[in-house]
């Protein structure tokens, strides 16, 4: 009976009255850059992480994975009232959704993705419950060796299942391992490109690349020309689906979230992926798969309920490994980091208050969002109806403070607009920032272990390949990245490309 | 694509470039004992590898391949600089104007001028917004942010 006492814990930690607030600003910030096309949960939780530096660590993480599942239901809200999915999660539901608040039911759309992700958000957390502290049993038998190979593994999967060009993606990485040697050298104190700044001394900051790279980067790109939103629904009535509603959607909500959860341990854009895979496996498997595109509500339930279990699956490789599986997670990482967690294994033992906190917190999430979104719907239809003109100016206000507010630095403003640019561009060229900000966040990790296995095997590299956990991670890493040149496998994978081309992971 | 793929890939190129060199100042040690100028020099070296396929493989290509045009629409670069002139701009007027003003000026500016809205707007939005974030930030927050020569 540990996990009964181990939930009690985590119960009474998120019943802690500031954890409660904390939780419930999360999800309420979550719905809304969810439901604001133009701004998603990357720059959002970058965005409020300086604000959380005062609050003990487990109530920051409640707070910022509030934000990250909240937005998978804001995005939902947007691609079925106004055929704009506020997340790239939410792509998919545009296609059933939209459809079927034209013709009325937009109610029961919007209900039975708000019941789809609280039911798949649970699932979700019972697996999160079952499956991390076995995982990270095993893990503490890793060594440098098995770290450095599962990190280099956890970034090729990343780059091979998200990016349009292996070898673009490869370079950002690159450059992005480049940026993090920047600082001092953590095991010899030497000073790295520092030009004699203070502010580089601990290297180049988190927040304000991804400030740059998600906040201002995306900012500028949708200025190039005017975003137009037209709310069609007048008004939105019936929330509740009926019967005959939750008999068509019930398999699809239970399958959407065990395939969302197992891929959202893998790293890559899960929310998307899984809602795309969500989306044809219902389609395969329905009666009448022709109807599918003309407002069933299947093909909300499914993918939408996916997306929200994919959430819960990347926390994870973040509790039982301290290795992140996409941008989002990334910053989550950095939280810990700056909060003095030592990310790894010994999370779930030594921090329990934290990762049992944070589970249970994702219950009450869930429950709290549950309540926003459906009697609230009325609230986030006004708040699309800000127009972007006005909105983008706060946007970058608050990118601007938050970044200041971190260290009182004009030094590190000027470094998020530097990243501006860069990731502005690199957009514009078709770079994929996700390898980039991974590379960013476990940088010094990768470069540590690398330099202590040397160590360890006397300068031998073949150290990589005779630790057998270590030799597996990098066979799976080569087949991976040979995998392309097959014609077959890389046709599957191009597909797979296209679909999510161009989304945020 | 063609000539974004080989700009980038001169880019790439010669960042590697730096640091491979960088790297040679300060201490890359051996094998047995890899020193801080370990990584920047090899990872410096396989971007510079990476960056030449990639120059390569982008004539490689077939000639007359689609090539989006850079910006969506002919006036799209004056809003892009402009956004990213004011905030540079931000960043120099911080510590001498203090937050408020600056914060009023540079909301104005952008609603104003980037996709051009009425006076009255502009105007509202703008004094609102700047009282609002001061009032967030400095005071319920407690940020602290530049006063500057007024004093708030």
């Amino acid at each position: 009976m540990d996990i009964l006492s181990h939930m009690a814990l985590g119960a009474q930690v998120i019943l802690q009255p500031i954890n409660l607030l904390f939780c419930f600003l999360g999800v309420l910030m979550g719905t809304l850059v969810g439901v604001l096309p133009g701004l998603g949960p990357t720059a959002a939780i970058a965005l409020l992480l300086p604000n959380t530096f005062h609050v003990p660590p487990v109530t920051a993480i409640i707070m910022l994975a509030g934000i990250y599942y909240g937005a998978m239901y804001g995005g939902s809200t947007t691609s079925i009232l106004v055929n704009i999915p506020g997340e790239a999660a939410s792509v998919i539901t545009c296609l059933d959704g939209y459809q079927m608040a034209l013709k009325g039911r937009a109610g029961p759309a919007l209900g039975i993705a708000a019941f789809g992700s609280f039911i798949a958000g649970t699932i979700s957390i019972i697996g999160l419950m079952l499956v991390a502290p076995p995982l990270a049993k095993f893990a503490l038998a890793f060594g440098p060796p098995e770290y450095f190979s599962l990190m280099l593994l956890g970034i090729i999967i990343l780059i091979y299942l998200a990016s349009g060009s292996i070898l673009k993606a490869l370079m950002m990485f690159v450059f992005g391992l480049l940026i993090s040697t920047i600082g001092m050298d953590t095991i010899s104190g030497t000073q790295r490109l520092t030009f004699g700044l203070l502010e580089l001394c601990d290297g180049v900051g988190l927040i304000p690349a991804i400030m740059g790279l998600f906040g201002v980067a995306e900012v500028i790109a949708n200025v190039e020309q005017a975003i137009r939103t037209d709310v069609v629904t007048s008004k939105v009535k019936n929330l509740l689906p009926n019967l005959r509603d939750w008999k068509d959607s019930f398999w699809p909500i239970i399958r959407g979230s065990v395939l969302g959860f197992f891929i959202g341990i893998l790293p890559g854009p899960a929310p998307v992926i899984s809602s795309f895979s969500s989306y044809a496996i219902e389609k395969k498997l329905s009666k009448h798969p022709e109807k599918f595109g003309t407002g069933v509500i299947e093909g909300v339930a499914g993918p939408e309920s996916a997306n929200n279990a994919a959430t819960g699956g990347a926390f994870i490789p973040l509790f039982t490994l301290g290795i992140p599986v996409n941008s989002v997670i990334a910053i989550l990482l950095g939280a810990f980091m700056i909060h003095g967690i030592q990310p790894g294994p010994m999370i779930i033992t030594k921090h329990a208050d934290l990762f049992w906190g944070t589970v249970m917190s994702m219950y009450l999430g869930n429950a709290m969002l549950l309540i926003l979104n459906l009697p609230l719907i009325g609230l986030w239809v006004q708040v699309l109806k800000v127009p972007y003109p006005i909105l983008f100016p706060l946007i970058l206000l608050f990118c601007l403070v938050g970044v200041y507010s971190l260290n009182y630095s004009l030094v590190e403003i000027a470094l998020m607009i530097g990243f501006g640019v860069f990731g502005y561009l690199a957009r514009k060229f078709q770079f994929e920032m996700a390898p980039l900000v991974l590379a960013i966040v476990i940088g010094p990790m990768m470069e540590n272990n690398l330099r202590l296995s040397l160590v360890i095997s006397q300068g031998d590299p073949m150290i990589f390949i005779t630790h057998p956990i270590s030799a597996a991670f990098i066979f799976v890493m080569l087949a991976l990245l040979i995998s392309p040149l097959v014609p077959w496998i890389g046709k599957k994978r191009k597909r797979l490309q296209e679909k999510v081309e161009g989304e945020e992971v | 694509m063609k000539s974004y793929n080989s700009i980038a890939a001169i880019f790439f190129l010669l960042i590697g470039i730096f640091f491979s060199l960088y790297a040679r100042t300060v201490e890359i040690g051996a094998l047995t004992e890899p020193g801080p100028g370990f990584l920047p020099l090899w990872a410096g070296l396989t971007l510079v590898a990476m960056s030449i396929i990639l120059f390569l493989k982008s004539y490689a290509r077939k000639a007359g391949t689609f090539r989006a045009s850079f910006f969506p629409q002919p006036d799209s670069w004056k809003r892009v600089l402009a956004v990213f002139l004011s905030l540079i701009v931000y960043n120099l007027l911080l510590t001498p104007l203090g937050f408020t003003i600056t914060t009023f000026l540079f909301l104005i500016f952008l609603v104003k001028f980037i996709f051009p809205q009425t006076w009255k707007r502009s105007l509202v939005v703008g004094v609102l917004g700047s009282i609002f974030a001061r009032l967030l930030f400095i005071n319920f927050l407690e940020t602290q942010l530049p006063r500057g020569l007024l004093g708030f």
